[in-house]
């Protein structure tokens, strides 16, 4: 396939979608790199620059020579939870986000050879059996594909001793949790792991503060990603303690750059930059709404590392207001050419200013 | 969009529970105090900015004041925090297990532990909403065996545990439960009655340590506030 081909970005479609193409099964990392035989660091990661429109590739250990002395990296300290429950009749439940009254968004999956697959089954007011006595009722639909459901008995500690990883088809066999979570995963609460972490590894993190580069952690609980085409995330549960609140504010007065590990990092300090009046970030914690687009500027963060993003996805939208769609479109191009593996055991990407 | 928050403090007329409103008062917190002693509470109150003050006299274990301290704090916006401060000592002067009176005991779990699970339940969803917190006043009678003291060391311990889960169920919400030491306050008398307790620190000595725990939202856990004092500076 050229490259003209894969790339579409088909200006005048719709404008929820920032970028399509064609990803070629070849390019899905199917299982983490450790078994393919490469270090967690041992990752790709390109690397663009909106200033100069410069796009480079390295690997990812060589992160702390890209960065500078004074730049602050705040990271997602949410860990992956064990959020699948398969049922024996041939379903699986995914727990994707706590609500404030109790209930919990759930997708509800078809078992499907190895992995699962969408369902749409279910109705409201339905009792699922679950393992080990559990029952969950279905209260209502919530969106097209996940449900709002009561569990009759503690989510997090039933899904610790009864659950297992969110595994999607391109993955083909599971793996331990272990292989889900990351360096900086310390708080129980995604039901998936906040993948552009995994690669950090304790050389790595070393490397970048004896350069001067400062790490600072918040809390933001992703949910299930199995989006449809295009469609927005939904309000995700996110902590920004005063202490990152405060290193935030500093490094951006004193001329720092603040990059976020993670789009989920993004999400919560774009949020915690508009819970207060003036333009910083306050300490807060609540539900991360806010959408990222190229419409709404950027507030409180400067780059980003990330993984690489399905066709059309909403992540491509945050991505394009960080370095526009014509840089990002030429990114993506890049990665298909060299041949740059997506999803969460995948390469990394940094968008700087 | 404003940056007041609220929090709901029980048995706040006098000790810790009265300097822990002054001190979150004092930091631009809206507060909702209760007590038993009608009285007391009022002149407690007094003392508290009026405009964000709320006083409600009662007993934490009657359902119908539970429902009007969340009312109080849904009517101020929402709640952001619950300090469980409210106890009782349960018999004095302080009776050895052996002899302990059974329906005094009883009556001590229900103040310090029933009802303040009974009030969390109560503001759990806002908290979940808020990124809010639950702090338990305890004591290290719940984890020492200090003679005389089973009945009401049995009952922290029992505050503690539920604490403790309820912190591992609950991760939008910080669950703290914090010993606050040996204060010079009216419980402590009535666990030593005659005898001079003045060399223990006042209430307000370890208000700093939690409005750090409160301020810096650190993580959920347990606490001695000795340990959350800020160093004394040197100049």
């Amino acid at each position: 396939m050229t490259l003209a081909a894969a790339l579409d970005p088909g200006p005048g479609t719709d404008p929820r979608v920032a970028l399509d193409f064609v990803l070629p099964a070849e390019l899905e990392a199917h299982e983490p790199p450790e078994a393919r035989g490469t270090a967690r660091d041992g990752v790709a990661l390109m690397v663009s620059r909106g200033l100069t429109g410069q796009i480079s590739h390295h690997a990812f250990a060589g992160l702390p020579a890209l960065l500078l002395p004074g730049d602050l990296l705040v990271v997602n300290n949410s860990a992956t939870l064990p959020a699948a429950v398969p049922l024996p009749t041939g379903l699986a439940v995914h727990f994707s986000t706590p609500l404030p009254d109790g209930d919990w968004l759930v997708e509800l999956r078809a078992t499907a050879g190895p992995a699962t697959a969408a369902h749409r089954g279910g109705s409201a007011g339905q009792r699922l059996q679950l393992p080990a006595g559990a029952a969950l009722t279905l209260r209502g639909r919530f969106s097209g594909r996940l449900w709002r459901a009561r569990l009759s008995t503690a989510v997090l500690p039933y899904l610790l001793r009864h659950g297992e990883p969110i595994r999607y088809s391109y993955v083909r066999r599971p793996w331990p949790i272990g292989s889900y979570q990351t360096a900086f995963g310390t708080r129980p609460g995604s039901a998936e792991m906040p993948s552009a972490s995994r690669p950090f590894t304790p050389q790595v993190i070393t490397a970048l503060v004896a350069r001067g580069i400062t790490v600072a952690p918040l809390t933001l609980h992703t949910g299930v990603s199995s989006l449809e085409d295009d469609e927005d995330p939904y309000p995700e549960p996110y902590d920004v303690p005063p202490a990152t609140a405060r290193l935030v504010n500093l490094t951006r007065r004193h001329g720092g750059r603040v990059i976020a590990v993670g789009t989920t990092v993004v999400r919560a300090l774009e949020t915690a930059a508009r819970a207060a009046a003036s333009p910083r970030v306050a300490a807060s914690a609540g539900w991360a709404g806010h959408v990222v687009t190229r419409e709404s500027p950027l507030l409180a963060v400067d780059g980003l590392i990330t993984g690489l993003h399905e066709p059309r996805s909403s992540h491509l939208r945050m991505l394009a207001a960080f370095v526009g769609l014509d840089l990002l479109s030429r990114c993506y191009g890049a990665a298909l050419d060299h041949g740059y593996l997506w999803h969460e055991f995948g390469d990394l990407h940094l968008l700087l200013p | 969009m404003t940056n007041t928050k609220n929090a709901v403090i029980t048995g706040a007329s006098r000790g810790l529970g009265l300097a822990l409103a002054r001190g979150l008062a004092y930091e631009g917190w809206s507060v909702v105090v209760d007590a038993r002693d009608g009285g007391a509470l009022r002149s407690a109150a007094a003392g508290l900015p009026p405009a964000t003050t709320v006083a409600l006299p009662g007993d934490i274990t009657d359902p119908a004041h539970r429902a009007s301290l969340v009312r109080a704090a849904d009517d101020l916006g929402g709640p952001d925090l619950l300090i469980n401060n409210a106890g009782t000592l349960g018999a004095s002067p302080l009776p050895a297990l052996a002899d302990y009176p059974i329906g005094q005991l009883r009556a001590a779990f229900e103040v310090n532990v029933l009802a303040p699970l009974e009030l969390t339940q109560l503001v759990l969803p806002a908290l979940r909403r808020r990124g809010g917190a639950v702090l338990s006043v305890t004591s290290d009678a719940a984890i020492e065996a200090h003679t005389g003291w089973g009945g009401y060391g049995a009952a922290k311990a029992a505050l503690e545990q539920a604490s403790n889960v309820l912190a591992a169920e609950e991760n939008l919400v910080r669950v703290w439960w914090v010993d606050p030491g040996d204060l010079r306050t009216r419980m402590h008398q009535q666990a030593y009655p005659g005898q001079d307790i003045s060399d223990r620190p006042s209430a307000e000595t370890v208000v700093p340590a939690f409005l750090k725990l409160i301020r810096e939202r650190l993580p959920s856990g347990r606490y001695r506030a000795a340990e959350l004092m800020p160093p004394v500076a040197v100049s």
